[in-house]
């Protein structure tokens, strides 16, 4: 049995369908990289595994547990086993950096503050943000709110962790770092991981399988060597990065030869 | 074109309908939580400071002047039939049954109302109400519990404080500017009184207090939209609790003074 499994998951917002009949499944200790353009219903896949948001049809499993027939209580305690990194780390702003990393700590585990004190210091350690407990969110730059996320999202030692968009709006430089702390986290918790991300470098890095979603539809799910060689000319699009070719429903604005002259 | 207007009305009774459930179940939800674990003291306390202590200026400054006010009214009205001695006995009844409440709840639906919608719509637009959620928090019991439990506690008591300013602001014209004796005035204030009075003034300051932090918060959790939700939530906060604040407030004299 999977970790994780999403069975025939639709969903729909009025008129609009997100998701159409999505099928995954995760292994423990796997990473798995979700692609997909904008507005393809990635983000809306990793709310409904959290529970976020309650499917159409089809449904989530987290080992064995279908989370949509969870009641509350019940879908707390799988959280507890789940970290989920926002795009923009949706940090607790009244609290410093500290307090947002302790607070699960503070909830779910009876701690004393000094273990509090060292569990936050390791999970600070582990994605390079040591010395910073006492800078508020607003006093970080994206990159460091993001690993500020990442740490409040190990703190209670999950064993699923979910980013979404970790590198989104980033410089290059930090989308490595960001690559590379994702890959360590990996390596170190031996947690298992859906990515979602727009960046094919760190993509290739850190995915054990690639899955392409595309008008709702996961459009393919392979390791990543025989991803690249997949000869859907959707895949190959979003590949090569071009506008021309069938991943956009408008068609692009032509290309001016002027420009290149 | 009668069906459309059916169409139109249907559709925003059904609307209508389906706010007032929302409401409901948010407040039930809000209510069965007061007793879940685990208790967040800290929270609770930085509420109590939020919502009473950095309340109490606002409340003593708008009694003193609704007092002193009622106070000119009163004595301008009951001069013209030579009954200045009632004045301070009407002035007393006003305060402790209505102004003290009314203005105190008015004033807090303004002031701390509007102020939790804002926090938490800001919250709800920047998923950080989501993260809570995906740190296995429920944000009712996380953020409308301590809210609700401090604004039930600090209404009456900011109301109370409402009355001793309106005794004062009272005591300020009426022996101050009007000439009658502080002795007279101290019991006259008193005269029309009963301690049924006071307690009704506290009932309705625990229910204004219910219907602000329920109605702030609400609105605060149902932002939606961006900049635009939530520069929209605190003033349909306002407006809708100060509203129920009014209404409450006719159906509790009529229930509590029979």
């Amino acid at each position: 049995m999977a970790l994780i499994d999403v069975v025939n998951l639709s969903k729909a917002f009025g008129p609009k369908v997100v998701l159409s009949d999505v099928n995954l499944s995760v292994e423990e200790g796997e990473s798995l990289v979700v692609l997909g353009g904008s507005g393809t219903g990635k983000t809306v896949l990793l709310r409904n595994i959290m529970g976020l948001l309650t499917p159409d049809s089809g449904h989530v499993s987290i080992e064995g547990r279908i989370i949509s027939q969870l009641s509350r209580e019940e879908l707390f305690q799988v959280r507890q086993s789940i970290g989920m990194c926002f795009q923009m780390a949706a940090l607790f702003d009244s609290m410093t950096v500290f307090e947002n990393v302790a607070f699960g700590l503070r909830r779910h585990q009876k701690m004393t503050e000094g273990q509090i004190q060292a569990r936050v210091e390791e999970c600070l350690g582990l994605v390079g943000m040591r010395g910073t407990d006492a800078l508020k969110p607003a006093e970080l730059s994206g990159g460091m709110k993001r690993r500020v996320g990442f740490a409040r999202a190990i703190a209670l030692k999950p064993k699923i962790l979910l980013f979404d968009e970790p590198t989104t709006g980033l410089d290059p430089v930090m989308t490595d770092v960001i690559g590379r702390v994702i890959l360590d986290l990996k390596h170190e918790l031996g947690v298992t991981t859906i990515t979602i991300t727009h960046d094919l470098k760190s993509a290739f890095i850190i995915a054990d399988r690639i899955a392409l979603l595309f008008r709702g539809e996961c459009i393919a799910c392979q390791p990543p060597a025989e991803f690249r060689e997949n000869p859907h000319p959707v895949v190959q699009q979003f590949l090569r990065g071009d506008a021309d070719g069938p991943f956009l429903q408008d068609p692009p604005p032509p290309k001016r030869k002027e420009a290149h002259a | 074109m009668v069906l459309t207007f059916f169409d139109k009305a249907g559709a925003g009774v059904l609307k209508g309908l389906d706010t007032a459930g929302d409401f409901a179940v948010l407040a039930g939800r809000t209510f069965a939580a007061i007793f879940k674990r685990p208790f967040d003291g800290k929270n609770l306390f930085r509420q109590f400071q939020a919502i009473g202590i950095n309340s109490l200026p606002v409340v003593i400054l708008t009694s003193l002047a609704v007092s002193m006010v009622f106070a000119v009214q009163l004595a301008f009205g009951f001069k013209q039939f030579q009954a200045e001695g009632l004045a301070s006995q009407v002035e007393g009844l006003a305060v402790m049954r209505e102004l003290a409440p009314v203005i105190t709840g008015l004033m807090l639906s303004g002031r701390v109302g509007s102020a939790m919608a804002a926090e938490l719509g800001t919250m709800q637009v920047t998923e950080q109400i989501d993260a809570l959620e995906c740190l296995a928090t429920d944000p009712i019991h996380y953020l409308f519990v301590p809210r609700l439990l401090a604004a039930m506690v600090m209404l009456p008591i900011l109301t109370a404080v409402s009355v001793y300013v309106g005794y004062w602001g009272g005591y300020l014209i009426l022996v101050g500017v009007e000439g009658q004796s502080a002795y007279v005035f101290g019991n006259e204030f008193y005269k029309l009184l009963a301690f049924r009075d006071l307690r009704i003034a506290l009932y309705k300051a625990f229910v204004f207090g219910m219907i602000i932090a329920l109605v702030g918060c609400w609105k605060g959790y149902r932002t939606q939209g961006g900049a635009e939700g939530v520069g929209n939530a605190p003033t349909s906060s306002v407006v809708t609790s100060s509203l129920w604040i009014l209404i409450a407030d006719f159906f509790l004299t009529k229930l509590l003074l029979v």
